[in-house]
């Protein structure tokens, strides 16, 4: 059986790069699409699991639930939610958005619920000895503590979406994904295009909540 | 044009009315198809990611090993690594069949590249996070070099690197399941043909449920392994 | 320090995990490469639908019973990709539209009839190396599909009815958007620019038009789903949708290879492809959930050829 590699060459990269350009418009109407439905999952995603997380976190209670929701979470093939969400949704707005909710939920739970569970417990004790309130405790005390770790799960979930709401399209989600399965009308120079520009989007997004995390991460005392 | 005779059109059987109408799950497809479809599929399934694994192992692993000796190209690989995980899979299938065909192979190639991230990353971090003192006592007590890896460093970075072999196989087998939209193998292809012929929902949901068991069982064993393995975090635990 | 025996049963755990892993992978890898048989293998290809699963598996097990060596490569995508792959001898024998192949591959308008048509394929396929076989009495085309009931209130008979409508959506698989066999053809031989496209890779157009999220979509002639009342067809008076007989297409070294009994064998299963057979078969297929292996072995079986 023969090979053909010269169909994949640096060539085809530098077609793919072409192609960025000469298509700017459109991918970027594209991925615009495919943020927007990222962001709608994980805007969802956050309001169930952080508060829930957190909540888990601070009572210590739920070791077990949250360590499964993780097991599970990462069992899930995306295709197959994406799947599910047709059945259950038909084709529109919901049934790739719930896809992506739930494969959004096990990190930020996850990660909401050990970033407050493992807060130093004497320096809890010690907000509570000083007077404060429950609530004053998670807000005070705990979360900046943990948020380090808590933004660490969003972005986590953050990269996970993005990349996957790439095979969202299969299911009517658009995005940059009608490109990639399309290699028939965009050529093989379209799909490492459009895929080059998903990398991007996701590199971009880590990075930008890696300097979140950096930002609200305790800087170590300067040593005298 | 010569006028053959017509051809015989046999039976070829009725789908039930669970079947025909497409309702929420027809126990008699499965039973019917187990054997020509889902059975199948899921043994190629557990070959793709098997295969995935073992070769991503042991790739990673000695990475890891170069890794840990000359930091120069640690920060590198990990960034390779880093990249190669974000391509999706749908892209990456696609570019390497003009290089590999339309077989195994290309799908294999993808699914180590994806094994490559967090193994190589558990394996040096495991085997770096190894206390300094430990190393210390060891050689204080004459043992070599290999010695030392073989005998202290490796059995305390197991947890580490097997936790990175639990992520790599529960998500090799989720990737896995898109590799069917270049090669007809695996679970995925069930879930595709489903989801062309009019959303046939027993197959969706029997394809679907079969890739996460298979994925929770694959955890759920290698979790046990590492308890095997470890035997004194046992007693830590118990503690 | 740890105790003897942990200590060793980590280390031979260790060994023999990583030896097995090698194993496993070299088998695997061997496995994955094997080098093809000696004989001029039949390498068949079909493309991504249902009636392509039923053609492929007829040719390969006819050949097969007929003591030729056979790989099936099923699945393997649109006309645009699985071209690619012949032309790159990734496969060498496929069953293909031959209107596709003239207005989509060779881009050229659509001749007046369906001889004209295989005529043409042929001619197009023998300049790169390849031909066609005898072509199949069965024809499927691409239909403009709706439900009879949204035809009914938008008043159209015809695609070409459907200027009158301001706006539409216009389902199909990813490359009929620069495909003149579909809509392509919709928008300049029938100018209806109008019509936005919905790209399905893997969801069914039948699916869409129950749901009513698309107006419109396009559809097989031999569709199952057609036999409903509930969806009909529109009158495509342009015939940009043009003749769909099915040829194999086979490369010329493997034809010759192969020898005479080969073109034998294909050729009486393709003679035996009415427009009754394949609709029975995609019946089986799709509505009745038989596996294409399956249905296409039960009708060569009663046919004498397999």
């Amino acid at each position: 059986m023969t090979v053909v590699a010269a169909q994949f060459q640096p060539g085809t990269f530098v077609d793919a790069i072409r192609f960025i350009v000469d298509n700017f418009g459109m991918l970027f109407h594209l991925a615009v699409e495919q943020l927007e439905l990222s962001f709608a999952a994980i805007g969802i995603a956050l309001v169930i699991a952080l508060p829930l997380g957190l909540w888990l976190g601070h009572k210590h209670r739920g070791l077990f639930f949250a360590s499964s929701v993780a097991n599970v979470g990462r069992a899930l093939p995306s295709i197959v939610l994406i799947a599910f969400g047709v059945v259950f949704f038909g084709i529109g707005f919901w049934n790739n958005t719930a896809a992506l909710v739930v494969l959004a939920i096990p990190p930020i739970l996850t990660n909401a619920y050990f970033a407050i569970d493992s807060v130093d417990p004497d320096l809890v004790e010690a907000a509570r000895g000083v007077g404060m309130t429950e609530r004053q405790v998670v807000t005070q005390v705990e979360l900046p503590v943990g948020l380090p770790l808590v933004i660490a799960g969003i972005r986590i979930a953050t990269i996970f979406v993005i990349a996957t709401a790439t095979i969202a399209s299969i299911a009517g989600g658009g995005g940059l994904g009608d490109v990639i399965v399309n290699q028939a009308s965009y050529g093989l120079s379209g799909v490492v295009g459009a895929s080059l520009y998903v990398s991007f989007l996701a590199f971009g997004a880590a990075a930008l909540l890696g300097l979140l995390q950096r930002a609200v991460s305790p800087r170590p005392i300067p040593q005298d | 044009m010569i006028v053959a005779a017509g051809p015989v059109i046999p039976n070829f059987g009725q789908g039930t009315s669970c079947e025909v109408n497409n309702g929420t799950f027809c126990v008699s497809w499965v039973t019917e198809h187990w054997h020509d479809t889902l059975w199948p599929a899921l043994v190629q399934h557990i070959e793709l990611a098997l295969i995935a694994v073992a070769i991503g192992f042991a790739i990673s692993f000695l990475l890891a090993l170069a890794g840990l000796r000359y930091r120069l190209i640690d920060a590198p690989i990990g960034y390779w690594a880093d990249f190669l995980y974000t391509i999706p899979s749908l892209a990456l299938f696609q570019l390497l069949v003009p290089i590999t065909g339309l077989t195994t192979l290309t799908v294999e190639i993808a699914l180590v590249s994806y094994t490559l991230l967090v193994l190589y990353r558990n394996m040096v971090e495991g085997l770096r996070a190894v206390p300094p003192d430990v190393l210390e006592a060891a050689r204080g007590a004459g043992f070599t070099r290999t010695q030392t890896f073989l005998q202290v460093e490796l059995p305390l970075a197991t947890p580490t690197i097997m936790a990175g072999v639990r992520i790599a196989t529960v998500s090799t087998i989720s990737i896995a399941t898109v590799a069917a939209f270049v090669l007809p193998k695996g679970l995925g292809y069930p879930l595709f043909n489903a989801l062309r012929e009019d959303t046939f929902k027993t197959e969706i949901f029997a394809a679907g449920a079969l890739a996460v068991a298979l994925a929770l069982a694959a955890d759920g064993l290698l979790h046990l392994l590492e308890r095997a393995l470890t035997p004194w975090a046992r007693r830590v635990r118990r503690a | 320090m740890f105790r003897k025996h942990t200590r060793r049963a980590a280390k031979a755990a260790y060994a023999v995990s990583l030896g097995v892993a090698l194993l496993i992978g070299l088998i695997g890898a061997a496995g994955a490469t094997a080098a093809p048989k000696a004989a001029p293998t039949i390498v068949i290809g079909t493309k991504n639908f249902p009636e392509q699963y039923i053609l492929g598996q007829l040719y390969k097990q006819a050949l097969e019973a007929a003591g030729f060596t056979v790989s099936y490569k099923e699945n393997i995508g649109s006309s645009e990709l699985i071209d690619t792959a012949i032309t790159s001898g990734k496969i060498n024998f496929y069953p293909e539209y031959t209107g596709v192949i003239v207005q989509d591959l060779a881009k050229k308008p659509s001749p007046k009839t369906g001889t004209a048509t295989y005529n043409a394929a042929k001619a197009f396929e023998q300049t790169r190396g390849l031909t066609l076989l005898n072509a199949t009495p069965f024809y499927d085309s691409d239909s403009f599909g709706m439900l009879t009931s949204t035809a009914q209130k938008l008043g159209v008979k015809t695609i070409a009815d459907m200027k009158k409508v301001k706006s539409f959506t216009f389902a199909g698989y990813p490359e009929c958007k620069t495909r003149a066999t579909c809509l392509l053809g919709l928008k300049n031989t029938y100018g209806l620019t109008q019509a936005k496209f919905v790209p399905l890779a893997t969801i069914s157009v039948y699916t869409l038009l129950d749901q009513g999220k698309i107006t419109s979509g396009d559809v097989f002639s031999t569709d199952p789903q057609l036999l409903d009342s509930k969806y009909t067809v529109l009158t495509d008076t342009k015939h940009i949708f043009g003749f769909q007989n099915v040829a194999p297409v086979v490369s010329q070294k493997t034809l010759s290879a192969a020898g005479p009994k080969f073109a034998k064998v294909v050729n009486a299963v393709s003679a035996k492809l009415t427009l009754g057979a394949m609709k029975a078969m995609n019946k089986a297929v799709i509505v009745d959930k038989k596996t294409p292996a399956a249905v296409a072995g039960a009708f060569l079986k009663a046919n004498n050829l397999g």
